[in-house]
């Protein structure tokens, strides 16, 4: 089949430069360019209203968020939560009746390889029910939604970063829009997301494409990778963050964008394979773990632009079925435009005092204070005075230094409370 | 050069969630047991040869499949080129006994117009302490299904190599005669000569079959 969208020779003089451009980008930017986006990155987050913009694109562009430090801090914005009023801890209660609990639990006690490999075992227990309790929690708060194999693979990767309370406001968060149609009842809605494969990569290369068709491989060998956002297959935790910031900085249908990169990026491994659904299959499921990952995701936002989502949509296949993520992808992303950075945020949450505060949330807790509460509260007493006295140190000392300074003091303790 | 084989079927591995699915494949094709496995999200697939007879070499393609009810509908696809399962159950936990005749009927449902060759394997056989199925009870059922029955351990390597090498057995007894037959568009057996001729006991290298796709 032949591409009508951009003429074959056209398409690939472009492809290839686009590629060239984003090859010279990645080598040339670890140097120079870090010190840069982390400045970048601190003034965006300190505008009023945040800047989401520039907090995308850092999340897309090379290196992603940087640390995860930044992660901290930019993730919450990028998906409208605000830290100052993150979900209380769950209590017992969170897993008493709820119809995933035995699969929840049984999925999360034996998911092992996706904690760090140095981690006590008794830590990684500590860990692994606090993961139950978060998604338990999350699907508590959604009746609508329902739990699937893969995504406690989301949850860890998660919780392994932000800790807790902010894990529960970024999943619940993620399951609503980004994740949502992978949580229907049935699966219908994730082979339907799954059906955008094939089309990409008719558009991208015919013949690879025909290939696939002809070798009966469907899109299987995908699945994982999309529910998961590739956390199931990497080895590497430092690629599923890359990963992550590019994912939650992007349309819900980038993940199977970069899927199709990826078959594309190993074109002719897969032609060489013998033309057999198993053998293909086998081929594309084992997911090199050495990708030039920087490269992926730049083609893969080449190949979002050149054949958006709508373009696809218009094809037979896709036509029928409705995708909750998609549709309400636009409105999600508007909802992250007016965004206080978070010293006001920290000072609004302050001035309204802790019950109020909590009713602001968009899910208020049942229950009197929880422990956890005040101490959030101490933390950002103190924190005022250490930020008024990092404050008079910006003046002079310029934003970077301000940027480092900030990110300690807010995070350290805060962190260390959350996630030992 | 890849080993050379005679046939290659393809099998099917399903049962409840966390009756160890994985790791008896893991077991069979890497030799080695890991204490906790991460569950299975979709479908992975395996391969490995068995010698069912001296320099008769089979290769088996092996599906594994997640053991979420939800993941149904995806897993259901790979019953059609399957020409044999084992279906699992684990012997310290009943209710994935109990679940046995929906897998069956699971699959019967879905592997029309053809069929497949199951084995129902009692799962985790080195836990005889937290037993909740007798060997007895699973021999019945699987007789009246007509399956035989194996009990197995991933952790302590029992029975693993027999339970795929008997089921591969029985399949190769029935392409012998004639039960099971070569068809265009199905993939549950292939054979190691260029398809569609019939052959004896001599083997070929895998280089001669082309795609006729």
């Amino acid at each position: 089949m032949r591409s009508r969208v951009f003429p074959r020779p056209a398409s690939r003089q472009g492809l290839q430069a686009q590629k060239a451009v984003h090859f010279i980008a990645a080598a040339k930017a670890p140097a120079c360019g870090r010190k840069q986006k982390l400045a970048e990155i601190q003034q965006a987050l300190f505008s009023d209203p945040v800047d989401i913009e520039t907090l995308r694109r850092a999340a897309t562009t090379n290196g992603g968020l940087l640390t995860d430090e930044l992660r901290r801090k930019v993730w919450p914005k990028l998906l409208n939560i605000n830290v100052y009023s993150l979900p209380r801890k769950p209590g017992q209660d969170v897993r008493e009746n709820h119809k995933d609990y035995n699969q929840v639990v049984l999925d999360v006690r034996r998911c092992m390889k996706r904690f760090p490999k140095g981690m006590p075992a008794s830590e990684r227990a500590m860990l692994q029910e606090r993961l139950i309790d978060i998604i338990l929690e999350v699907l508590k708060r959604n009746p609508q939604l329902h739990y699937y194999q893969g995504y406690h693979d989301v949850a860890v990767s998660l919780l392994l970063v932000v800790g807790e309370r902010m894990a529960i406001a970024m999943l619940d968060t993620l399951s609503i829009y980004h994740l949502r149609d992978f949580m229907d009842p049935t699966m219908d809605s994730t082979k339907h997301i799954l059906n955008y494969l094939m089309p990409i990569l008719g558009k991208a290369d015919a013949e690879l494409h025909e290939f696939m068709i002809r070798a009966e491989v469907g899109t299987i060998f995908a699945l994982s990778w999309l529910i998961t956002w590739y956390s199931h297959v990497l080895s590497d935790f430092k690629h599923t963050l890359r990963l992550y910031d590019f994912f939650l900085a992007s349309h819900p249908l980038m993940p199977i964008y970069l899927a199709a990169t990826i078959v594309l990026h190993r074109e002719k491994e897969v032609k060489q394979t013998e033309c057999d659904m198993a053998m293909v299959h086998h081929l594309l499921s084992r997911i090199p773990q050495d990708l030039p990952y920087e490269l992926l995701i730049g083609r893969s936002q080449d190949l979002f632009n050149q054949c958006p989502p709508s373009l696809l949509a218009k094809q037979a296949a896709l036509q029928s079925h409705k995708s909750l993520s998609i549709s309400t992808f636009q409105a999600f992303q508007l909802s992250t435009l007016h965004q206080r950075p978070d010293s006001v945020l920290q000072r609004l949450s302050r001035a309204q005092g802790s019950t109020t505060s909590r009713q602001a949330t968009r899910h208020p807790g049942p229950g009197a204070a929880a422990p956890d509460e005040d101490r959030l509260q101490l933390l950002a007493n103190g924190n005022r005075l250490v930020k008024m006295a990092v404050w008079g140190l910006s003046a002079t000392l310029g934003a970077a230094v301000f940027a480092v300074a900030q990110t300690a003091m807010e995070w350290g303790p805060e962190m260390l409370l959350q996630l030992f | 050069m890849e080993a050379i084989w005679l046939y290659q079927f393809r099998l099917i591995v399903i049962g409840d969630s966390t009756v160890g699915k994985s790791c008896l494949i893991r077991r069979f094709t890497e030799g080695r047991f890991a204490q906790v496995s991460d569950p299975t999200v979709g479908v992975d697939f395996f391969s490995r040869l068995v010698e069912i007879e001296p320099g008769k070499r089979i290769k088996l393609q092996i599906w594994d499949t997640a053991g979420q009810e939800r993941f149904r509908s995806i897993t259901r696809a790979y019953y059609r080129n399957s020409v044999g399962g084992l279906l699992l159950f684990d012997i310290t936990n009943r209710r994935s006994f109990q679940n046995v005749h929906d897998w069956l009927e699971e699959a019967r449902s879905h592997v029309q117009p053809h069929s497949i060759v199951f084995l129902l394997v009692g799962h985790k056989c080195d836990l005889e302490a937290q037993r909740q199925v007798s060997r007895q009870e699973a021999e019945k059922l699987a007789g009246a299904y007509g399956m035989r029955y194996v009990e197995t351990s991933a952790r302590d390597a029992i029975n693993v190599e027999h339970a795929f090498t008997e089921l591969t057995r029985d399949i190769f007894a029935l392409v012998r005669s004639g039960d099971i037959t070569i068809q265009e568009g199905w993939e549950g057996v292939k054979s190691g000569f260029v398809p569609n001729v019939v052959h004896s006991s001599e083997e070929v290298t895998k280089s001669d079959r082309r795609c006729l796709c």
